[in-house]
């Protein structure tokens, strides 16, 4: 009965506007899930670019933010957080990343680890 | 006795104004209790709140909706102590935006669209404007756009669910006295079963 009411209540340019939305919804998430997996890695803390290197290597690393200590691995090709000292751990809870584009981001402590695709542009060895 | 049209008038702009407060008031309340639910996701809110700016949307107009929006904000981030935090910032950027997607329907639309398309448009503005704000501000890298998905998906479900609660609340209040000089702005009034 609620359903029934809730379409009542939509007018002909709401249905349009919803559905328009949808396909808005299905467009970016093919633009999401659609991409390769990326090459490299970049570590900003805070402005600066503190690590930057492949993801073929299996390593972990410790960086230092305001807050303390972020640790993250990289494995078979992905990155995680393992552990920070933020309040709500929300970049743990982010998951793995590894499509070119995909980003891993401890707000609090300002680390941020974007992942690069083939075409690292700028970053090579005198800018690291 | 209340008889000139003059006074009328004056009544109808002196509840409007208490009417407000009470709306701002039950908003701010709203922001506040949505702040204290416990979230699994911290970046994922229904918006409780802008049922009341609907209601207001539909009762009296645009410009209310904006002063009621900007009040609660204000208001309900210095209650949460968040004043000009970043989630403050995150907060305005997505009320600001979601605020100008719907007068931009409103305006455009007109009676064709109800409250609950309004509200759709209005979550997909509130996510934007957040999105924006983080990236440029927060995050500030443009890779936080790969979460749109997530973020229209969940907006698309609560501004359908916000909109149709701010449609059964107008109806509920349109029949009252007080609201007399007030009609429904957007959709048609549904009779009740």
């Amino acid at each position: 009965m609620a359903l029934s009411s809730l379409w009542a209540r939509t007018t002909g340019t709401d249905r349009v506007l919803i559905a328009l939305l949808v396909l808005i919804l299905l467009g970016s998430l093919f633009f999401t899930f659609g991409r390769v997996p990326g090459k490299q890695l970049v570590i900003y803390s805070g402005e600066k670019i503190v690590f930057s290197g492949p993801l073929v290597q299996d390593r972990r690393l410790d960086l230092q933010g305001p807050l303390g200590i972020t640790s993250i691995e990289i494995a078979g090709g992905r990155v995680r957080v393992v552990s920070s000292p933020c309040p709500r751990k929300i970049c743990i809870g982010m998951g793995e990343a590894w499509r070119s584009g995909d980003l891993l981001a401890c707000v609090p402590n300002r680390i941020v680890v974007r992942i690069e695709g083939e075409d690292s542009k700028g970053y090579d060895l005198l800018s690291r | 006795m209340i008889s000139s049209v003059a006074e009328q008038q004056d009544l109808a702009q002196i509840r409007q104004r208490v009417f407000m407060a009470l709306f701002i008031a039950l908003a701010v309340g709203l922001h506040t209790f949505e702040a204290l639910l416990p979230n699994p996701l911290p970046w994922f809110r229904i918006g409780l709140a802008n049922i009341l700016a609907l209601t207001v949307l539909s009762l009296y107009g645009v410009r209310a909706m904006w002063v009621l929006t900007l009040s609660r904000i204000f208001i309900g981030s210095l209650l949460l102590g968040s004043l000009f935090g970043p989630g403050f910032l995150l907060s305005l950027a997505g009320g600001v935006t979601a605020n100008l997607f719907v007068t931009g329907g409103a305006l455009l639309l007109r009676r064709g669209v109800s409250l609950i398309g309004l509200s759709v448009l209005g979550a997909a503005g509130h996510v934007c404007g957040q999105l924006l704000m983080a990236g440029l501000v927060v995050i500030q890298h443009q890779s936080i756009w790969f979460l749109l998905p997530a973020f229209l998906l969940f907006a698309l479900v609560s501004g359908v669910l916000n909109g149709f609660a701010a449609d059964l609340l107008v109806d509920h209040l349109l029949p009252h006295p007080a609201f007399g000089a007030c009609h429904k702005r957007f959709g048609q009034h549904q009779e009740k079963e």
